[in-house]
């Protein structure tokens, strides 16, 4: 299917014995919901074991990824924990849905098993479960929120719309996204929801249409129907702002929301002006023959902390690995320019508050960034 | 006024592809009985189609959209021979073939789901992405495009049901499957007739519907609930009962989300709502099989 996969089954297949090489065990979802935003994580990931391989690997040896789909289903996801952990794996890597990672730190904290999640975005997950094995690098919701709302509020707007899908984590984003604005003075007069398998969003247009907006948050998830908003949008020749989460940061939406989306401006954690990233660009389109975009990089970035984590306890034991991985910084491809992942006081949530970024699509491209942090 | 206007020819392009994918399941259930829930991965296959060819290969519409439609009568008459036929021939309850097609559902998901990378992928409009004002009416190009084709599908195979003798055939099968057989009728042709007419209509619901959706391995199963929904409302006896229960939930939908008082939230669950009602108070559907 692509070279990739191919790496991850050579990896799979590797004749090297668990003495000669470091088990990283990956749970990722390679048919389920979460399909579009785990394989270019993984993608990544697999690139950066690569690379690291090639530099002499970790401790003298080479890392071994032993790859598992769980669907995106928490209850397969925790069973294959189970599984990559008996297998041998000293650290998990959930690049799966939120839920499927929660459900899995209920193996990996009972085991004892350093977990790292580097591209979900849940706000709870290192707060739900006291588990001092789990640690999370993406961007929380809440810092993507509040970096587009302080984006917001250097703009003055008096009266938004807000449109969402009915996903679990669209409604979640809405929600968050409403809370915000409210407290930050800004009224909502539309809230309008498309739903999964829409095929226009021309009713929650007209709506929001009639409650002349100053701006339109979007808070959904799903491509489609975003793309059908954005088409409502056009074809009613509106001309408000739009302001979008991270879900447009995906570069899929220059090509299906060709001349649709300039001028819409959305929140991601990647700068392509960032020396790191150029630098990760360049290396990446070189080995694959094809450009990564963020999600690679949290994959990437995900694999880098572990190798880094494993370097400092100088021992693949687990309970020094967790300790090395809790007093960890690390600059990395994600983020704004100078942005270090790093857990203080005790905190299992390592991406940087102010490290968020909004960009603008300019000429169907992911443009340059307008904006940093939330202050 | 405007809004309202806006919305029928929105809502009237969305119940026309309800109604294809209503009529997708209606070729079926008719001779055979048998209910086939892979109509929204047909669809699918149908939407990946034209991305395929007129995407990805820039083909002509015209040409694109026959090669689709050829290709989906295909998988329609394979389906039958691999999930359905060996199995009525072998005697086996009607449940037996539904659950065969639920296994088939996930194998034509599965198949593009590895085939394609998972964003949705893009095709094009056949005639661009604008805007038409006929009199009071406006919409998009596209949805004028959606009814017209849905128009004369609906058309052709009013006439194929009422005028020909191969359709009479059909409602014979339909109307007793024995007795047609006596009356030498080929029910296995029928049968596999009926697989290629519900996989082509419902290729061509998906292909049309895709330059506003985008192509992607999940959007069957949105599809194929609509299309059952429309199904219910307008009864399996008529073809033209399979387009007004697609306008009706398109219009129920729609008007709903933009003028019920009502959380927008909320909106979504009164398509289902009108299908409980219908399956109580009137569960062979607005239009009845004529006798």
């Amino acid at each position: 299917m692509n070279r990739f996969w191919l790496l991850a089954f050579l990896f799979l297949v590797n004749p090297a014995t668990a003495q000669d090489t470091i088990r990283i065990g990956v749970v990722t979802d390679r048919v389920g919901v979460s399909k579009p935003y785990s394989e270019p994580s993984t993608e990544g990931l697999v690139f950066g074991a690569q690379v690291i391989n090639a530099r002499g690997g970790v401790l003298g040896k080479k890392i071994e990824l032993l790859i598992e789909d769980d669907q995106s289903r928490p209850d397969i996801s925790a069973a294959m924990a189970r599984k990559l952990i008996d297998q041998g794996a000293v650290f998990i890597m959930s690049m799966s849905l939120t839920p499927a990672t929660q459900q899995q730190q209920t193996v990996t904290m009972e085991a004892k098993t350093p977990q790292m999640t580097p591209m979900n975005s849940g706000d709870t997950l290192t707060t739900q479960l006291p588990n001092p094995y789990f640690w999370q690098t993406g961007p929380l919701g809440s810092i993507q929120i509040a970096t587009l709302l302080a984006h917001a509020r250097s703009k003055n707007l008096r009266k938004v719309a807000l449109i969402t899908d009915n996903t679990d984590l669209g409604q979640l984003l809405g929600r968050f996204f409403k809370a915000g604005l409210e407290k930050s003075g800004i009224q909502v007069v539309a809230e309008e929801v498309v739903p999964r398998g829409a095929t226009t969003a021309s009713p929650q247009m007209q709506k929001i249409r009639a409650s002349s907006p100053d701006a339109m948050f979007m808070a959904g998830v799903l491509t489609a129907e975003n793309v059908l908003i954005f088409k409502a949008y056009r074809e009613f020749g509106l001309k408000f702002p739009i302001h979008s989460s991270y879900n447009l940061s995906v570069p899929v939406y220059m090509t299906v929301a060709k001349g649709l989306i300039d001028g819409v401006t959305f929140v991601d954690a990647y700068d392509p002006e960032k020396p790191e990233v150029k630098e990760f660009v360049a290396a990446y389109t070189k080995a694959t023959g094809k450009a990564p975009f963020n999600m690679h990089g949290y994959g990437y970035d995900g694999i880098m902390l572990v190798a880094e984590a494993i370097k400092k306890a100088g021992s693949t034991d687990k309970e020094k690995i967790r300790e090395a991985m809790q007093s960890l910084t690390y600059a990395g491809v994600m983020g704004k320019k100078g942005m270090q992942y790093k857990f203080p006081d005790g905190k299992r949530a390592g991406f940087d508050p102010d490290g968020m970024v909004v960009r603008v699509y300019e000429n169907d491209q992911q443009g340059r960034v307008i904006y940093t942090g939330q202050k | 006024m405007q809004d309202f206007l806006e919305l029928t020819v929105s809502a009237t392009a969305s119940g026309c592809v309800y109604g294809l994918l209503a009529l997708a399941y209606l070729l079926m259930i008719r001779p055979t009985g048998i209910i086939n829930f892979a109509v929204g991965e047909w669809a699918m296959v149908g939407a990946f189609g034209g991305f395929l060819l007129l995407s990805k290969y820039e083909w002509n519409y015209a040409a694109g959209m026959a090669v689709v439609l050829a290709f989906m009568f295909l998988v329609g008459w394979a389906t039958e021979r691999i999930a359905v036929r060996p199995l009525v021939e072998r005697g086996a309850p009607v449940l037996a073939p539904i659950l065969a097609l639920l296994g088939m559902l996930m194998v034509f998901r599965e198949v593009v789901s590895v085939s394609f990378p998972p964003d949705p992928h893009p095709v094009p409009y056949p005639f661009g992405l604008g805007r038409l004002e006929l009199g009071p009416l406006g919409g998009s190009y596209q949805s004028f495009f959606i009814i017209a084709v849905t128009l004369i599908v609906f058309a052709g195979f009013w006439y194929f049901f009422e005028k020909t003798l191969w359709g009479r055939s059909f409602e014979a099968v339909a109307l007793n499957r024995r007795a047609a057989a006596l009356m030498g009728i080929n029910l296995s042709r029928v049968t596999a007739l009926s697989f290629a007419g519900g996989a082509g209509v419902a290729g061509l619901a998906g292909l049309v519907v895709s330059p506003n959706i985008s192509a992607h391995y999940l959007m069957g199963v949105p599809l194929a609930i609509q299309g059952f929904t429309a199904l219910v409302i307008g009864g399996v006896g008529r073809v033209e009962g399979a387009l007004l229960g697609g306008l009706l939930l398109a219009f129920a939908e729609q008007l709903t989300a933009r003028y019920a008082p009502i959380p927008s939230g909320f909106a979504q669950g009164v398509p289902l709502l009108l299908m409980m009602v219908f399956l109580l108070l009137r569960p062979t559907g607005l239009l009845r099989a004529k006798t």
